[in-house]
């Protein structure tokens, strides 16, 4: 009788090559691949407290020949997708500027069909939906990124999401993504309380950002943005500039070397 | 009944010294019953550019609607807002795609341009643009409207007396319209500021 099973080994070999195929053991080899691709790319974390949230992002592409006036290049982790919801990617970026383009039209076409803003988890699953479909159809590979979405909607306030390559997303208190992300998440668990303020959050985070990050903060090495409501009650999503980080940035490289110094 | 005398609306626009205004009246009717006297005909899309549709009211809601999400993705990837001859090369490129199956609207554009010279320019239902230095008009009843505005129009009128002459233009012009009138809203552009002022006229 003729053999019908292979025996080798490594059966992955023969199952890598589509996309949108199961192996054996029921797992997904390009989603997870997707996954680890993101786990080398700059790390972004986020925090939702109760009057609005911040997100925080490592820059990778830091050259000085880099024109930061040109659109497109002035920021490489933030950006706003309508005017209440803002993300922060880690990842592939070309595949985020993709991503991106679709959650912007995504929030557009609700908001001319319902002449209402998008709920934040609407767009999330909109977008999410998207990433599933390429681990199913189509034999095209996943998209390499990860997504921290912040935003406020009068349905449920402030809200912190995240997704990934699977198409699977998570509502979160506090979230990070990229290098880093397990101990970030780590640290997060234990320092996140309940009824943070954004003024406690924000230092949070770039504390978190330095123990992430293997040198020392500096502006042009990252990225701050928060989501809040300025006194008239409207959304407003700030991208801080140089002179705006420095104090947190200050303040987590002194807490770094007070503690560097304290261990034996 | 032409189907752009469906609902009825009437809109000026007028140009003055660093600084547009742009009216319309405020009459929501169809046919010759008047429904409601609060619905503008002028939108604005950014902080110095207004938006005028006259015309089929569905269709000027519609077409301000999609307006309104084209400029916002513009904003998002541009990082910045449209400039006034880029939004109406936008609307005549909108209403253009339509050739065949058009908007039944009339736009004017209203505007200043970064260095606070003002933007006018009219359009008819299928894009073709006409710009303007003095004044625009749209609506039911255009000859009345051009006739007031012809006589009244003068060069470099500063921002209180353009308000006074379109103001004046607009109330007068709509008085034989059975179709626009109503009351009537205007807005004054400048460098720093917007002033809109609604104005009591005859109410038939």
């Amino acid at each position: 009788a003729a053999q019908l099973f292979c025996t080798s080994a490594n059966m992955s070999r023969r199952y890598d090559s589509r996309t949108t195929i199961f192996s054996p053991e029921g797992r997904l080899y390009q989603v997870e691949y997707a996954m680890e691709a993101i786990s080398n790319a700059g790390a972004a974390m986020g925090v939702l407290a109760k009057d609005g949230v911040v997100l925080v992002a490592e820059k990778k592409i830091t050259s000085k020949l880099l024109d930061t006036k040109a659109v497109g290049v002035r920021r490489e982790k933030m950006y706003k997708l309508d005017d209440h919801i803002a993300c922060a990617v880690a990842g592939i970026t070309a595949d985020a500027n993709i991503l991106i383009n679709i959650c912007r039209l995504a929030a557009q076409q609700y908001h001319l069909a319902y002449q209402d803003p998008i709920p934040v988890e609407q767009l999330v699953q909109s977008v999410c939906d998207t990433k599933q479909g390429y681990t199913q159809f189509g034999g095209q590979r996943p998209f390499g990124v990860s997504l921290l979405y912040a935003g406020w909607d009068e349905h449920y306030g402030f809200q912190l999401y995240q997704s990934d390559p699977s198409g699977n997303y998570g509502g979160w208190k506090a979230a990070a993504i990229g290098a880093g992300h397990a101990a970030a998440n780590n640290v997060l668990k234990t320092e996140y309380k309940e009824d943070i303020t954004l003024a406690e959050a924000i230092p949070l985070l770039v504390k978190v950002l330095s123990k992430a990050m293997d040198t020392s903060l500096s502006a042009d090495k990252m990225e701050i943005a928060t989501m809040t409501k300025d006194a008239s009650g409207k959304v407003v999503h700030r991208i801080f500039d140089s002179a705006e980080m420095q104090p947190f940035i200050d303040a987590a490289n002194a807490e770094k070397a007070a503690t560097g110094a304290a261990a034996p | 009944m032409s189907i752009f005398e469906y609902n009825g609306a009437a809109i000026v626009a007028m140009a003055g010294k660093n600084c547009v205004a742009i009216g319309s009246d405020l009459r929501f009717g169809v046919q010759l019953q008047t429904i409601t006297t609060d619905c503008p005909k002028v939108f604005q899309m950014n902080d110095k550019l207004f938006l005028g549709l006259s015309g089929l009211g569905t269709d000027a809601q519609t077409l301000h609607e999609k307006l309104v999400f084209r400029h916002n993705l513009y904003k998002l990837r541009e990082e910045r807002s449209m400039k006034p001859t880029t939004f109406a090369h936008l609307v005549s490129s909108v209403l253009y795609e339509r050739r065949f199956g058009p908007y039944f609207a009339g736009p004017v554009i209203a505007g200043l341009e970064d260095n606070g010279t003002p933007y006018l320019c009219g359009m008819d239902s299928i894009g073709a643009m006409e710009t303007a230095k003095d004044f625009m008009v749209q609506g039911t009843s255009p000859e009345s409207l051009y006739g007031m505005c012809e006589s009244m129009w003068r060069e470099d009128m500063e921002p209180e007396e353009l308000f006074e002459t379109l103001a004046q233009c607009l109330l007068s012009g709509v008085d034989r319209d059975a179709l626009a009138g109503w009351g009537s809203v205007v807005h004054v552009i400048t460098p720093d500021k917007v002033i809109t002022r609604t104005i009591k006229g005859r109410m038939d």
